[in-house]
């Protein structure tokens, strides 16, 4: 295994730094929404993490397709931590908005086509988690990973699409029509600043993560290399 | 070459005759999912108090589930019987295009899910008194099933393969087939509470659409979960 | 201002930036572990292997891991 290389630990700093930044952003310099106080500052991290999360989603189902064509272990060592990266801020995601729905529509949970997608995709990565880890050769596992990532990727829109349709005839009580209440407060300059800039900085930690991840996972490789090597 | 390799309609035929044969021999399979539905409607009868005005609302939901959970029965038994018989072994050396192998075990599957709902819709019906004999809940009945066969054949050749096999199944399949659940439930719901059809139309066209999605994706993948 | 008085949220506020780091530095954290584990096991394994071609040379009954 190499060391690491100086781009990575640079890029680990900024990230550091750019995360530090987004909290600043958010929690002091945007104005606090007049509607919902405080809590609304949780929007900026709930929307930068569902960015990615959505990112690393899409990145998943693209490398399942590649490896599945190309056949090369790296797709697959790309295509796990894109969904391991993207569990971890979905999961973010799914928190912070229920966090934010307690005091905004007084219920923790709506089911509302967002956050229920985000939660099914949440249940597809850890099914995908428990097939990788019933199957012990590596090939094998990453054929059926990149079988299953392609499976939810098509799978997980057409629920959106799906539960958009059941609220639309059945009208919500609490917070009716989501889309509208999320939307539903006037972004400042200085929110759409922190806005952005929480976008941004999510992008970054997202390729920091993965960019580890990666690496973390040839790690793994070269390990399970050396076991054989050593059995024999 | 035309005698050693059949063409794929014949060899998928020969696979699904194999299957029913097999199965019309025992109904080990189809019995199983039977007794297992009757139970399952026998609990949600008390669990959600299927009084005269709930019925109507949930008739749909509750059929579905129980469709869906006899469906992971079927389909995880058919998959491991091939498995444990090395049976699937003898099908891949078989000089036929591996898609045959999976349209032949998609159809028995789906055959077996019919064969359960054809019985389980009348028995429904008498318990509960709602009429389930129409020709358009049918046709959502078949839409439905076809599409979680589809994805169903798939991930059980996939889940017959790992360690935990059996238990792996329905959280493999079901978060991939909410949404042909999610609209099943809700074109069969929205013909048994009498909906105009422009309701029925939209789930109606997901249905469709996921089905054609989803076979067309499990035909091109199916190489890929069955080579060794 | 016409509106109600503002609520008080920040409680909720705290709590959702708490999780929101909590998390991340646990992933971050799960990751060094799991590095540093697997570099341990790299390292033992590669003493193990230089000791397998050592013994291969001249026979010897094999040392127990």
């Amino acid at each position: 295994m190499q060391s690491k290389p100086i781009a990575l630990t640079i890029l680990d700093i900024i990230s550091i730094i750019v995360l530090g930044v987004a909290a600043y952003l958010s929690l002091f310099f945007a104005p606090t929404e007049a509607v919902m106080g405080q809590v609304q500052r949780v929007f900026y991290f709930h929307v930068g993490t569902a960015w990615v999360g959505l990112l690393g989603f899409i990145l998943a189902a693209a490398a399942g397709i590649a490896y599945l064509v190309t056949k090369n272990m790296a797709w697959d060592r790309f295509e796990v931590a894109a969904v391991e990266v993207s569990t971890m801020f979905f999961f973010i995601t799914i928190v912070l908005g229920s966090i934010w729905a307690r005091p905004a529509w007084n219920t923790w949970w709506t089911w509302d086509p967002r956050l229920t997608t985000a939660a099914v995709t949440e249940l597809i990565y850890i099914a995908y988690f428990m097939l990788r880890q019933g199957i012990d050769d590596p090939e094998k596992r990453a054929r059926f990973g990149a079988v299953y990532t392609l499976l939810g990727g098509l799978s997980a829109p057409i629920t959106f699409m799906v539960i958009r349709l059941f609220r639309t005839i059945h009208p919500v009580v609490i917070g009716s029509a989501s889309a509208e209440a999320q939307g539903g407060f006037d972004m400042t300059s200085d929110m759409k600043v922190a806005f952005f800039f929480a976008l941004f900085a999510f992008t970054v930690i997202f390729i920091d993560l993965m960019w580890n991840r990666i690496r973390l996972g040839q790690l793994e490789e070269s390990v399970e290399q050396l076991k054989l090597n050593v059995a024999i | 070459m035309k005698t050693s390799s059949p063409s794929l309609l014949k060899a998928t035929l020969a696979i699904v005759r194999k299957d029913l044969a097999a199965e019309f021999r025992s109904f080990e399979m189809i019995s199983a999912m039977l007794v297992f539905s009757l139970l399952v409607i026998i609990i949600f009868n008390f669990a959600l108090e299927l009084d005269i005005k709930t019925r109507q609302s949930v008739t749909a939901g509750v059929l579905w589930t129980t469709f869906a959970f006899a469906g992971t029965l079927g389909l995880n038994r058919s998959m491991s019987v091939e498995k444990d018989r090395g049976c699937m072994d003898g099908l891949l050396l078989a000089p036929v295009d591996r898609s045959a192998i999976y349209f032949g075990k998609a159809i028995s599957n789906l055959t077996f899910m019919l064969v359960v709902e054809a019985i389980i819709l009348p028995v429904y019906s008498m318990l509960y008194n709602v009429n389930l004999f129409r020709i358009d809940l049918v046709g959502v009945i078949l839409l439905g099933s076809i599409g979680y066969t589809a994805v169903g054949t798939l991930l059980s050749t996939m889940s017959a393969q790992t360690r935990t096999r059996e238990i792996l199944l329905p959280i493999l399949l079901f978060p991939v087939a909410i949404p042909v659940l999610l609209a099943a439930v809700k074109a069969s719901g929205g013909l048994l509470t009498g909906a105009e059809f422009s309701e029925i139309l939209t789930p109606l066209n997901i249905l469709i659409v996921y089905d054609v999605i989803f076979i067309a994706v499990a035909f091109m993948v199916f190489d890929f979960v069955v080579e060794e | 201002m016409f509106l109600e008085t503002m609520p008080d949220t920040s409680a909720y506020m705290i709590a959702g930036f708490g999780i929101s780091f909590a998390v991340m530095g646990i992933y971050v954290l799960s990751m060094y572990l799991r590095n540093t584990n697997l570099k341990r096991d790299a390292e033992m394994l590669k003493s193990l292997q230089a000791e397998n071609e050592k013994s291969k040379a001249k026979p010897k009954p094999n040392k127990k891991k």
